[in-house]
């Protein structure tokens, strides 16, 4: 009897557990599908789908590795125009030039490259699926594919100018090529790809296409401006990639095209009070920022250049003010006076002493100054109208269409409380240049624009000395994750 | 299967119809031998059957049994005995007392206990007593040197705070490392979901109600555990009732904690003068130079040097460190009678740290009811009520930090500065502009203002019916929950520096985690002749579930708004959600031969949600093996040798800790996209993870052989055990090319070597009268070797073409492993030291050759490990009468660590900190000057250098060897304890980490390797106590 029950009992068990394994297998029992993470297989199948993924190119550009801070910081820490306090220790080595400290380094090795990188993976997983998705309205299927193209276009122009030599000033022996194009998306492992490094013309080109498919597809109003991509913004990068590229023709159109867009160039007045603002009244293209998006009292863009929380107000200290102008820098806005020794360029007012909080007082950048209504919480122009002049003034001078760039150039001068320049020959390459500097004091152009001319980098000994235009630290190293994952890849001269 | 496994408590309450025994009934008295006082709770066992009683308050006992049959009395702290019961009616024993040899029960998990005689697994047990009654906030934290094989670290200070076990080294690369938890059956979720502060999911439970820990390490004990095995096991038992007179024990203790160390730093004069020295040397014109320094000092320039000599110098260490204080309160009852036995207990600890505003308050509530229904029927019930408080410092879950911490600025704040103003009130806030210096916070003001807190709330319980079938057959299904809240808050003040440009802060986090578990289990037991056989057979069912809530608001009216309510600008609100289903069925064959031999064969089929679809089962097999060598006829009975059993054993378990500790990621094979890449206001995604659909647990072989032993008597017991522990299918994060567009996928392809020996060793070195002393001594030492990275890792270029992965460990600490080296390798490069011609920092190239500037990877090489070579305890008591003396040194050897808290100090000033004596007392300050310290040179690089606190300058040695704790006790004689009614009572007073031997420089070397540092971390205290126990 009591045997018989315990094999009634066991058999009992033994088919409850064989059940359960059943239940396992061949039930979805086991399967937990995320709530808070979504499938990346059905992320791109809808119109919705679509807008949060363009959403998310823009989210990458807000990084500190790319505008968030370094594309503006580093390159002016990397280039003559700053120098750095030692208040919280950033962007000293930066500024010094010491070998290996570039972009993305202060976050991680090569976290620039990275997040374009990443950045271009999300526009090319959208090109790839956008056709294939229904969308209710074609305008907007347009506008995001137009987005799409105008921000891997952006972005591998600042990967080749970050990390290769510029079209006509590579150094022949040491030239290792352009950034590798990748212009299929991974979605599963077997799209992963080793890319070599292709010529830089060929990254030049696949820029230029991506900027005429992008302005081919946005409509003609600026609707989206300044916070998304947008036809004129497009036009305006057109008009920088060319320059670089020097493609002066190509560079005068589109500068031509954009200039004539609904954005137009802050007169004298609202100047100054356009960088008050929390956007720049002629930002083409400007990353915006909202509250959750503060990058904080770190890393932002108003705690590297200064320790003011407001203008005028020296009694509160907020950020480290890490990397100021030097003194050259600021000479040479106070170069022109009027005859009662008044500073006439309206610039010098962008730049204040700050405060003693951390150490000895600087005079400050101050076009990042919590615009956006809360300390560290600015929006960061990309792209702005006033570049279009000198862009088409240096592209005319060197087209040898020397009034027209003069034109231009006294636009940008007169703007700033100027008077006219009658500047010839290389003297006014050098004025249209100086302005360029002046103008985008601290929007990380100078270091850029230096190195797309060849020219060396002449710093003070505090400043690490500067660097002669062949020093292999004019380009950043690639990332030795690349090098370590990627037998194709080749590393840049000197590293 | 979840209805399943509950449809089939059903099923067995079907079969609960009475016994039908027909057996004689057996009766007795149970004694101690040490003082022929009854033994009340002493389990009497009918060998080779379920059946069985307890005795009573007077040490009898009553079972029933056949005339053939063996009765088992084992009874924890006392050897087992097994006698045959021939044709008596009473049956008369004694017990020996002995802590630690073979007679001892050995817990095994689903409820099961085995004699340590027939145990053929490898596996370390501790007392409950050696857990209690110490300031410490979670039992595991007390493990500590108490069990070989067994590694603890503490994250940090902080009472209640994160801890780490390993049991038998790292055998994980990128997974998760720690062993399955299991209270009274319920296998615990020991995330560590606390944001804002440092928090130990087992603080839930007062250590004083643990009965015993039994510590599983080697897979013949771990596999019925399966796919949470390859870690080790922890089974923690907890305190049962005892049928009798009902006790009732008070116990209270009450103590202090000082800091262990404070760090000798520079007096104002000495930083004036080191920090000029550091801009001359860059240049600076001596005169600007002083007038920068006293600039940056915010004093007048046109100090002069005798006004200099006169400023005063500031403690910020004195200040931020303080005494702490502990106080524990707890009652407990126990009783019952035959059918009904319960033991209740409640307790409130609290304990203050040693820096300022670092507490932990905790309330518990505890209670286990054990009922006999009928003769076929019990029940089991446990019940863990806990509510926790613990306020904490600016850091994550682990404890590190930098600014907000005031372990990590205290000593770093320039000492000129002063922390009060003369009316008392903060100097330097932020709303007057800081501070001078880098660390511009006026620390003090920013610990004590600030809110960093932590309310934990948890509750464990579970249900079992035990229904007894026939005499060898137990049914037992189980059903547990473990459910913990954690409410976090943030509160940055609108007056300290985090606050002030924002108005306030308000973070508040809710987190809850609810793991349901349930199983059934059948053991059936049947004894043929010589053999005895034991079969378990169960199956398992298990889901856990994690939500998250986190908001961020930002602006209140003033700082007497500390709500959300009150808050104007609302920042951010997440929520999150994650969770994982597990179904197991599992079984244990037992075999033993005449009382020699025994064989166990076990095995566990797995099914995760974690594992990738391809691979969504795994199975866990082991063979084990035991020889009783001192119950062969040459052994036996023979002079020396009381006890000899010899052990081998072999089997694979897993590990299915993927993904994320903080995170909770359950979901590593799968492909996906993450949320939160919002812009300009609307939501966003971006890819995040690509699928691996193969993805599955990582898989532990571990060999084991051990020798258990007993001499002269059992006066000298232990066991030695070697082992292999292989570790293959190790997660790995396959680095992809960044312009893929992902940094990696997870792969199994890694495998780490753990070899291993690990002695324990008992001694009654003395034994006269009253008189007794009793040591034990454990050591265990591990070899970690990186067997297998995977294949296409390129080698670095450097000399040795170094093959190394560099990753982000579960805990979220990124690290490097290196191929043929052990886990957590320091790889970095040679420091010189100082040329002494010219002062500046020196390091050696691949070829041994002096550079200023060392290349990467070219010139870097391995320097050791943060893994100890050997680590241990040793443990004496002394008795006398009723006075006894107990202490444990604890040590841990050869660990090198980068020391991140001095290394901001060993900067010399090149930066606006403070800097150690010893490295200003060191420094280069003329040619000529043989030193390893660097002249002091602003930001700390020459040019065409590198920075003088690269490479190996900072790794230092964080061996140690502790007097971890030293515990003296009186018993009060029972003539005076009679006359307040009490049946014992008991004084006693403590002092832990009184002293420290070590290398390190840094506070407290035991807290180095949880994280990525120990730069801001709550060092480890000294602390003394005194208590009293009082039983009625």
């Amino acid at each position: 009897m009591r045997t018989l029950k315990s094999i009634i009992l066991s058999t009992s068990l033994l088919t409850v557990s064989l059940l359960a394994v059943t239940a396992c297998k061949n039930s979805e029992f086991l399967e937990v599908t995320p709530r808070s993470q979504g499938d990346s297989q059905i992320a791109l199948t809808t119109a919705e789908g679509v807008d949060a993924a363009v959403n998310g190119i823009y989210d990458r550009l807000q990084n500190v590795v790319l505008y968030g801070r370094d594309m503006l910081a580093v390159s002016e820490a990397l280039s003559d125009n700053a120098q750095f306090t030692n208040k919280s220790g950033r962007l000293a080595n930066e500024n010094r030039n010491i070998q290996n400290n570039t972009f993305g380094t202060a976050t991680a090795a090569g976290a620039t490259w990275q997040s374009a990188y990443f950045a271009i993976n999300q526009a090319n997983l959208i090109l790839d699926n956008i056709g294939g998705v229904a969308f209710a309205d074609t305008a907007q299927r347009n506008r995001l594919q137009g987005q799409a193209y105008f921000l891997r276009a952006l972005l591998y122009h600042d990967l080749s100018r970050i990390y290769a030599y510029d079209p006509g000033v590579a150094v022949a022996t040491q030239d290792r090529g352009g950034v590798p194009l990748l212009l299929v998306g991974v979605a599963d492992q077997s799209k992963i790809t080793l890319p070599a490094r292709p010529a830089v013309a060929d990254v030049y080109k696949q820029i230029y296409a991506d900027l005429q498919s992008s302005i081919a597809s946005f409509s003609r109003t600026n609707a989206n401006a300044p916070a998304y991509g947008n036809r004129q913004a497009a036009q305006a990068l057109f008009s920088r990639v060319a320059l670089y590229n020097k493609d002066y023709a190509t560079a005068v159109k589109y500068a031509t095209d954009a200039i004539a867009g609904t954005i137009k160039l802050s007169p004298n007045a609202s100047y100054v009070g356009g960088w008050r603002a929390p956007q720049n009244p002629e930002s083409l293209f400007e990353i915006q920022y909202i509250v959750a998006e503060n990058i904080g009292v770190n890393t932002s863009l108003q705690t590297t250049y200064t320790t003011l929380v407001r203008t005028g107000d020296r009694t509160a200290t907020g950020g480290f003010g890490d990397l100021v102008p030097t003194t050259a820098f600021i000479n040479d806005l106070e170069a022109e006076k009027s005859a009662t020794g008044t500073v006439l360029d309206i610039r010098r007012q962008l730049y204040e002493l700050g405060t003693a909080g951390r150490g000895a007082a600087f005079i400050e950048c101050t076009k990042f100054l919590g615009r956006n209504g809360t300390i560290n919480l600015d929006n960061i122009p990309v792209i702005r109208v006033s570049e279009l002049y000198l862009n088409r003034a240096e592209a005319n001078y060197n087209l040898g269409n020397t009034t027209e760039a003069l034109a231009d150039l006294n636009v940008i001068r007169q703007r700033c409380g100027l008077p006219a320049s009658t500047v010839t020959g290389a003297p006014l390459l050098a004025e249209i240049m100086r302005q360029e500097r002046l103008e985008f004091g601290f929007e990380g152009h100078r270091w850029f624009d230096l190195k797309r001319t060849g020219q060396n980098v002449v710093k003070a000994a505090a400043q690490g000395g500067g660097l002669v235009y062949t020093d292999n630290r004019i380009l950043a190293p690639i990332p030795v994750n690349e090098l370590s994952t990627n037998k194709s890849i080749q590393q840049n001269f000197g590293y | 299967m979840r209805k399943l496994l509950l449809g089939s408590w059903l099923l067995i309450l079907l079969f609960c119809l009475p016994a039908l025994a027909q057996d004689v009934a057996v009766s007795g008295r149970v004694t101690s031998s040490d003082d022929g006082s009854a033994l009340p709770g002493v389990s009497v066992q009918v060998k080779g059957t379920t059946r069985g009683a307890t005795t009573d308050a007077n040490g009898n006992y009553r079972v029933s049994a056949s005339a053939n049959s063996r009765l088992v009395f084992s009874f924890i702290g006392f050897s087992s005995q097994e006698v045959a019961i021939g044709n008596r009616s009473t049956v008369n024993i004694t017990l020996q007392a002995d802590a630690t040899n073979l007679g001892e029960v050995v817990v095994t998990g689903y409820g099961g206990t085995v004699n340590r005689r027939e145990f053929t697994g490898a596996s370390s047990k501790v007392s409950g007593a050696a857990v209690s009654n110490l300031p410490v906030g979670s039992f595991d934290k007390a493990l500590a040197g108490r069990a070989a094989g067994v590694q603890v670290t503490s994250a940090n200070g902080v009472p209640g705070g994160a801890i780490q076990i390993r049991i038998r080294g790292v055998g994980s690369i990128s997974a998760g490392s720690d062993p399955l938890y299991v209270v009274d059956g319920v296998q615990l979720n020991t995330s560590n979901n606390s944001s804002f502060t440092s928090s130990n999911p087992l603080s839930f439970l007062n250590p004083s109600d643990i009965e015993s820990i039994e510590i599983l390490k080697d897979a013949a004990a771990a596999s019925i555990y399966g796919s949470q095995a390859a870690n080790g096991v922890v089974l923690v038992t907890t305190k049962r009732g005892k049928a009798g007179k009902t006790q009732i024990t008070f116990n209270y203790f009450k103590g202090i904690a000082d800091p262990i160390k404070q760090l000798d730093v520079l007096n104002t004069q000495e930083w004036i003068q080191l920090r000029t020295e550091n801009l001359v040397n860059a240049g600076t014109a001596a005169d600007v130079a002083r007038s920068s320094v006293l600039s940056t000092l915010r004093l007048p320039t046109s100090l002069t040097d005798a006004d200099i000599a006169a400023l005063p110098t500031y403690d910020w260490q004195k200040a931020a460190f303080r005494q702490g204080q502990t106080d524990n309160y707890e009652i407990g009852m126990n009783g019952g009678n035959e059918k009904t036995r319960f033991y209740v207990s409640g307790s409130y600890y609290t304990q203050s740290a040693n820096v300022i505003n670092v507490n932990f308050k905790r309330g518990t509530l505890n209670s286990t009811l054990t009922h006999q229904i009928n003769s076929k029927l019990s029940i089991d019930q446990t019940l863990k009520l806990s509510t926790i408080t613990s306020n904490g410092q600016f850091g994550g879950p682990n404890g590190g930090s930098f600014l907000g911490a005031a372990a990590f600025s205290s000593p770093l704040i320039l000492p000129s500065v002063a922390i009060y103003n003369a009316d008392g009130s903060y100097n330097g806030t932020p709303a007057l502009g800081g501070i001078p210096g880098i660390l511009n916070q006026n620390i003090i003001q920013v610990s004590e203002l600030n809110t960093i807190r932590a309310d934990i709330n948890q509750f464990v319980g579970s249900l079992a019916l035990n229904y007894k079938v026939t005499d060898n057959l137990t049914i037992r299904p189980f059903v547990s929950l473990d459910y913990r809240s954690v409410r976090g808050r943030n509160f940055s003040d609108p007056r300290t520096a985090d606050g002030i440009n924002v108005r306030g802060r308000v973070q508040d986090q809710f987190n809850e985690n609810k793991n349901f578990l349930t199983n059934v289990t059948a053991n059936y037991n049947k004894e043929i002749g010589k053999s005895d056989f034991g079969l378990l057979l169960g199956a398992e069912y298990r889901s856990d579930i994690n939500e998250n809530l986190l908001t961020n608001i930002t602006n209140v009216p003033t700082p007497d708004f500390k709500y959300a309510s009150a808050a104007a600008l609302p920042v951010s609100i997440g929520g999150t959600w994650t969770g994982y289903r597990k179904g197991s069925v599992f079984g244990n064959l037992k075999y033993n031969f005449n009382k020699k031999y025994d064989l166990s064969l076990i095995g566990r089929l797995d099914g995760s949600s974690r594992f990738g679809a391809n691979n969504r089962f795994g199975f866990f097999p082991s063979i084990s093996g035991a020889w009783l060598i001192s119950e062969e006829s040459f052994l036996k009975g023979g002079r020396y040798v009381s006890d000899l059993k010899l052990r081998a054993s072999f089997g694979t378990t897993g590990n299915d800790q993927l993904g994320s500790l903080f995170n909770a990621a359950n979901f590593p094979g799968l492909g996906l996209v993450n949320p939160g890449f919002d812009y300009n206001g609307a939501a966003g995604f971006a890819p995040s993870q690509l699928a691996n659909p193969d993805l599955k647990w990582e898989t532990n072989q571990t060999a084991n052989i051990g020798l258990d032993f007993g001499f002269f008597g059992n006066r000298i017991t232990g066991s030695v055990d070697v082992f292999q522990r292989t570790s293959k299918d190790l997660l790995l994060p396959f680095n992809l090319p960044f312009t893929s567009g992902y940094s990696s996928i997870s792969r199994n392809a890694g495998e780490v070597q753990n070899r291993g020996l690990e002695v324990e060793l008992n001694t009654v070195n003395v034994r006269a009268g009253q008189f007794q002393w009793k040591s034990s001594f454990n050591i265990t030492t591990i070899q970690n070797k990186v067997t297998k990275l995977y294949p296409g890792i390129v080698p670095l270029n450097n000399p040795d073409s170094t093959i190394l992965l560099t990753y982000t460990d579960f805990y979220g600490v990124g690290r490097n492993a290196i191929l043929g080296r052990p886990l957590q390798p320091q790889y970095t490069t040679d420091y010189a030291g100082v040329n002494p011609a010219t002062g500046r920092a020196m390091f050696y190239d691949y070829a041994g050759n002096i550079t200023y500037r060392p290349l990467i990877p070219r010139d870097q090489k391995y320097f050791g490990t943060e893994l100890p070579k050997f680590y241990g305890g040793f443990n004496n008591t002394i008795v006398y009468g009723g006075l006894s003396l107990d202490f444990l040194i604890q040590f841990d050897y050869g660990r090198r660590s980068f020391n991140t808290q001095t290394s901001f100090l060993a900067e010399n000033a090149g930066r606006n900190f403070n800097a150690l004596q010893s490295t200003y007392d060191r420094r280069w300050q003329k040619a000529g000057d043989i030193t390893d310290v660097p002249r002091a040179y602003n930001a700390n690089v020459e040019p065409n250098s590198v920075s003088g606190l690269g490479g190996t300058r900072t790794l230092e040695d964080a061996s140690y060897l502790r007097l971890k704790q030293i515990t003296l006790n009186y018993d009060v004689p029972a003539a005076i304890s009679s006359r307040i009614k009490a049946s014992k009572a008991r004084i006693y007073i403590q002092a832990a980490n009184l002293i420290t031997v070590t290398k390190w420089t840094s506070y407290d070397p035991e807290f180095l390797n949880f994280g990525s540092g120990n730069s801001g971390l709550v060092p480890n205290s000294k602390t003394y106590q005194a208590g009293v126990n009082v039983t009625f």
